[in-house]
């Protein structure tokens, strides 16, 4: 039988969040309150989570998704042991999803102290693809 | 003039380093502190250019 298993992040700004699971292509829900998880089996996770990924987006998994904000506001996240064993919803899959949340957070950046964007551009890297933001001084 | 140019790069871990050219004095500074927000700064170097007026400075950063 498969169980929950937290995974630490870094990532406190809900929006982002939800911006960064939406490009990755899910279509997150948002729970401001907090909601439980329950998957296959019985499995469930019953401290509140305020993001969801619905196992219907998770081809093939056992579990929905969550993260739910610790004590000082960041958020963790909570997937099925299973499915991060065997569908790739690992600590790789977090990694690509600080990713996109750190670029969101960047642009937003950008936007609010008046840097003028120059251009978006992914290096190829031995440690994996980076995203590169240009900007200028306006 | 130099134009001034800020290149931001993001690993697959949402680790990111901050590279800036064309700045001088507390300049680079100021675009450092913007974009690095609540990150904690792991690594900081400055550049040759740094030290012939015009500052420039490369930063890697890692969220706390």
């Amino acid at each position: 039988m498969s169980q929950y298993e937290e995974l630490t992040t870094t990532m406190s700004d809900q929006q982002y969040l939800v911006e960064a699971l939406t490009e990755l292509g899910y279509k997150p829900e948002v729970q401001p309150e907090g909601t439980s998880l329950r998957g296959y089996g019985g499995v469930a996770w019953n401290r509140p989570v305020q993001v969801t990924i619905p196992r219907d987006q998770l081809r093939g998994a056992l579990a929905p998704i969550g993260f739910g904000r610790d004590a000082t506001g960041v958020f963790q996240a909570v997937i099925d042991d299973l499915d991060r064993q065997y569908l790739g919803l690992d600590q790789a899959w977090l990694g690509r999803v600080a990713q996109a949340y750190k670029e969101k957070q960047t642009m937003a950046v950008a936007r609010s102290k008046g840097y003028v964007f120059r251009g978006r551009e992914v290096v190829q890297t031995p440690q994996g693809p980076r995203v590169q933001l240009r900007f200028a001084v306006r | 003039m130099q134009d001034k140019l800020i290149v931001i790069e993001i690993d697959e871990a949402g680790n990111s380093t901050i590279d800036l050219a064309g700045f001088q004095g507390q300049g680079c500074g100021d675009v450092a502190k913007d974009f690095r927000g609540d990150d904690a700064v792991t690594q900081s170097s400055k550049k040759r250019e740094f030290y012939a007026q015009v500052a420039t400075t490369k930063q890697t950063q890692r969220k706390v």
